[in-house]
């Protein structure tokens, strides 16, 4: 492997500086003079008409100075991809509780507030669905948009995979399961909750800057809204505090609002949620229900699979089409099978609705079908880990889609490090053996599991679209270098990658280079920021700029020297010739101004074709894949129904790791978002009111609650990624979940079938009835 | 009313209505916006500062408990040279920092813990930080960082 300079070597982050000073400034700490704070009114009911919606008497409301409808925006501001079906402002209907309908900008918050309450809205309520099991039923309400195609329009996409006939093989099989699982919504529970700030321009357009993570696409969204030219609309991304997959959708509706409203008022206009506003509002990971079945021989050969899954999108659609495919590819885990079907079933309900979360499909998935492989090992009376040896994806297998898999697999790599690191043959035996897990306490009875689970996550957008992604370079006058890159850094540590990549790639200290922020009006547009694909795309786009620029450098060095190109060598950042005398960077760099030549560069890397037929349910669906294994230790109080996650281990194949404290943290961190979707994280819609709506109901691990995780990254490279880079953001959340559901039924004997594994389901088997009620939701949203 | 505290090491004298919260009176009153607000009510950390010795949860603190009090914020983190002090640079050595919303209250939550305990476990450390969610990293690095800095600083005693 060759050696780096930059590359895979600890890394200072570019942004971290001001972010332990606290000087870095989130939308919340950004204010202009005569800023107008903006707020929402917004439905307090799931499902109903607007039959009357009369501004004016929030604009008599001291302190108020502009209001804002569906009327206020280009075809009532009718967004969304790939289905376009929501609304910057409610337009004849809500479909959520929270849903917003008008938008007041006044001097105060409080006069914000009470131009909201002054608005007359009339609300007919309609009946709604809050059961993604009868949204498909010929009389459930209809939530969804008309369906021209003779569809349900409660039916929003079935994504399918098709390999033989699994139902006919598991008839036939000695060995089988079937089983059924579910997990709830999951809130992504940023600790930055969402804002915008616009301000509007002396030429007619508007400034937005927003925390969103696919600018691009929110500056096509304003400007077909706000029915704008493109060069009239700039978004500039700040520093983003967390998103997760969250910060899209709902910030291009509050940036439409925010936009409209500062070109109304003429003045600056920022708009920031309450914690309570964040959670009722916002989109959240969809809910699924799984039926899974499994065949095997005795000797533990997996046959076939069939996966059913019915995913609740909510009251949009948001990316839910897209994230039920992910879930389609994904759902039968990285094995090998001679038959397989999947089908995957997107609804619309009442129930908020639900976007792009990380793991985008296959964290849902993931949590089902790895408890049932590890049930099948069970059956088969085999260890879990042997058993996915045994089963596993490797190099040169066939995918159940049809995909030779030709470079690049380090799953079994994976299973044999944590197998290893986690000292599992030991522990395995020792808490099988009951009184031994008994005595971990001689108070209570505390028992100790450890349980596996593995993973595959196609790289990238995959066959969902056009994938490619751009970069710029630029040395300037006092000779730094600026570069930029059409994808976005909400906290995940690209801006760092790509300096290093572009360190690396010139021969520069990193030190030289200053990454710019995200700004439509300066980088080029990449697709969106998602699918860990920032270090793939925007990486190979920053080599590739990077890569020209050096050969202008490199050409001016030659001139300098009197020499041939090949006969250049470095020594740090100085060129050396044949008379072996060191050239500094910078006197090359002057010398190339002299040339005439041009100290910029651009890069565009676009990703190999790859396809999908989504009738026949077969083809490559993405380029590479990432694998991994993790492996929890639990201890259960089988008294109360309380898990502690005593131990964590985790191999992943990422490739090549670029910046390391980047993804050791991208892994430790997506571990921990994991095990709060295992353990403790439940979001509950009664009757399609939102129950948890701060902190202090809807929890997220702590300190305490995260075990010390051990860290080991394979690297298997793949021909494509920069350096042989894959992915690690998504991936390092997906197995978590069932990892530790595995582990608790080592410790106790009980399946849990259903997420989060709370104290009641670990307990009892089964949940509480809680109730529920629309308080939370009206006090959140300061309806009285 | 008039609200006199030591803020930062500096005497300061306010004039602001009795029913504002701390965080609101460092924010929108001295325009440190270093300690952020993330849930408004005490459970996230985002706003902690230290106020005599003891670490806060600035959101659930009314400005008029602050007279007479002496509050440390981000802001009043920093090293001899008016850079970053060693917990500081320490967060960045070790990739504690993710986004970057949560650091400002974990940094107080550390030094208000090496305050009190110089030589913490890990244990204790972790136990220190409860109060302060962090979505991002997971918190390994974080603990590594504020170990490091009591480690070095017990090195230098």
């Amino acid at each position: 492997m060759p050696e780096y300079q930059y590359i895979g070597k600890p890394a200072r982050r570019v942004d971290a500086l001001e972010k332990v000073l606290g000087t870095a400034k989130y939308i919340a700490d950004r204010k202009l003079p005569g800023m107008l704070h903006a707020r929402c009114l917004r439905s307090e009911v799931p499902h109903a008409r607007i039959v009357k919606l009369d501004v004016t008497p929030a604009l008599a409301v001291p302190g108020v100075r502009g209001v804002i409808t569906s009327e206020d925006f280009f075809e009532h501001g009718l967004y969304g991809f790939p289905v376009k079906d929501k609304y910057m402002l409610a337009y004849q209907k809500v479909r959520y509780v929270g849903e917003a309908i008008a938008a007041v900008a006044a001097d105060t918050p409080e006069a914000a507030l009470a131009g909201v309450q002054a608005i007359i809205c009339e609300l007919e309520p309609l009946p709604g669905v809050f059961d993604m099991e009868h949204a498909l039923d010929a009389d459930a309400p209809q939530v969804g948009p008309d369906r021209p195609d003779g569809e349900h329009p409660n039916f929003l996409d079935k994504l399918i995979v098709r390999k033989g006939d699994p139902l006919a093989v598991w008839e036939q099989s000695p060995i089988k399961l079937e089983e059924r699982y579910t997990v709830g919504p999951q809130e992504h529970a940023y600790i930055e909750p969402e804002g915008v700030l616009a301000v509007p321009t002396p030429e007619g357009g508007v400034v937005v800057y927003a925390p969103n993570q696919s600018p691009f696409i929110n500056h096509g969204n304003l400007a077909l809204v706000l029915n704008l030219p493109h060069n009239l609309v700039r978004v500039i991304q700040p520093p983003v505090g967390g998103s997760f997959g969250g910060k899209d959708d709902i910030i291009y509706e509050s940036s439409a609002q925010v936009a409209r409203l500062a070109l109304i008022t003429g003045k600056p206009v920022r708009m920031v949620f309450s914690r309570e506003e964040s959670l009722i509002v916002s989109y959240k990971r969809d809910a699924m229900r799984m039926h899974i079945w499994l065949a095997a021989d005795p000797d533990g050969t997996l046959r076939a699979c069939k996966f059913d899954g019915l995913l609740d999108s909510g009251a949009y659609a948001s990316e839910s089409s897209f994230t039920a495919w992910r879930a389609s590819i994904h759902a039968m885990g990285a094995y090998r099978y001679d038959a397989c079907h999947v089908d995957i079933t997107a609804v619309y309900t009442n129930n908020g609705y639900c976007g792009a979360f990380r793991g985008f499909g296959n964290t849902e998935v993931c949590m089902a079908i790895e408890q049932a492989i590890d049930e099948m090992a069970y059956k088969v009376g085999m260890d879990p880990i042997d058993f996915r040896l045994k089963n596993c994806l490797r190099l040169g297998d066939e995918t159940v889609h049809g995909q030779r898999l030709t470079e690049s697999v380090g799953l079994a790599e994976c299973l044999m490090a944590v197998r290893r690191l986690s000292d599992w043959d030991r522990k395995r035996a020792e808490y099988t053996r009951r009184d031994v897990a008994c005595n971990v306490s001689t108070t209570n009875d505390i028992r100790r599991g450890i349980g596996v689970a593995a993973l595959y996550h196609g790289t990238s957008l995959g066959a969902e679209g056009q994938d490619y992604a751009n970069a710029t370079i630029a040395i300037e006058q006092d000779n730094s270098i600026d570069i930029t890159s059409g994808l976005t850094d909400y906290g995940t540590g690209s801006r760092t990658v790509f300096t290093l990549i572009a360190a690396e790639e010139l021969g520069v200290r990193p030190e030289r280079i200053h990454m710019q922020r995200p700004d439509t009006d300066t980088a080029i547009e990449s697709g969106p920021t998602v699918a860990s694909r920032s270090t793939m795309l925007g990486g190979n786009a920053m080599r590739i700029a990077a890569m020209n620029l050096r050969q202008t450098l490199d050409y001016a060095a030659a001139d300098l020297l009197g020499c041939e190109l090949h006969q250049l060598i470095r020594h740090g950042e100085a060129y050396v010739g044949p008379a072996e005398e060191p050239v500094p960077w910078e006197r090359v760099v002057a010398h190339a101004r002299e040339m005439g030549l041009a100290l910029s560069a651009h890069g565009k890397w676009t990703a190999p074709r790859i396809n999908w037929d989504h009738h026949a349910g077969r083809g490559t669906p993405y380029m590479a894949y990432h694998f991994a294994a993790q492996v929890a230790e639990v201890e259960v109080d089988m008294g109360t129904g309380n898990v502690q996650v005593i131990g964590f281990w985790a191999a992943h194949d990422l490739g090549k790791m670029i910046f390391p404290q980047g993804a050791y943290g991208q892994l430790y961190g997506g571990i921990a978002q994991g095990l709060g979707y295992a353990l403790m994280e439940q979001i509950t819609f009664v009757n399609g009111y939102i129950q948890e709506t701060n902190f202090e109901s809807y929890l997220i691990p702590t300190a305490v609650d995260v075990p010390e995780i051990v860290g080991t990254f394979i690297e298997a490279p793949f021909s494509h990624g920069p350096y042989g880079a894959k992915n690690i953001a998504e991936p390092a959340m997906v197995p978590t979940a069932p990892a530790i559901l595995n582990a608790i039924y080592h410790a106790t004997g009980r399946r849990v079938r259903d997420l989060p594994a709370n104290l009641e389901r670990v307990l009892l088997g089964h949940d509480l009835a809680k109730g529920g009620s629309p308080r939370a939701c009206k006090l959140g949203l300061h309806i009285a | 009313m008039l609200i006199e505290f030591t803020l930062n090491r500096k005497r300061v004298a306010v004039e602001a209505p009795p029913d504002i919260t701390l965080l609101t009176l460092l924010r929108d009153y001295f325009n440190l916006t270093g300690t952020k607000e993330g849930c408004s009510v005490g459970e996230c950390g985002a706003c902690a500062v230290i106020m005599d010795g003891r670490l806060v949860n600035s959101c659930l603190v009314l400005a008029p408990q602050a007279a007479g009090s002496e509050v440390i914020t981000i802001e009043g983190i920093r090293g001899p040279d008016g850079g970053p002090n060693d917990m500081q640079e320490n967060f960045i050595t070790y990739g504690a920092v993710q986004c970057g919303i949560c650091i400002p209250g974990m940094i107080m939550a550390g030094e208000a813990l090496l305050m009190h305990n110089p030589n913490p476990t890990r244990a204790e450390i972790r136990t220190a930080l409860a109060g302060n969610l962090c979505r991002c990293t997971g918190y390994q690095q974080i603990v590594d960082a504020i170990e490091a800095t009591a480690r070095s600083r017990e090195g230098n005693r």
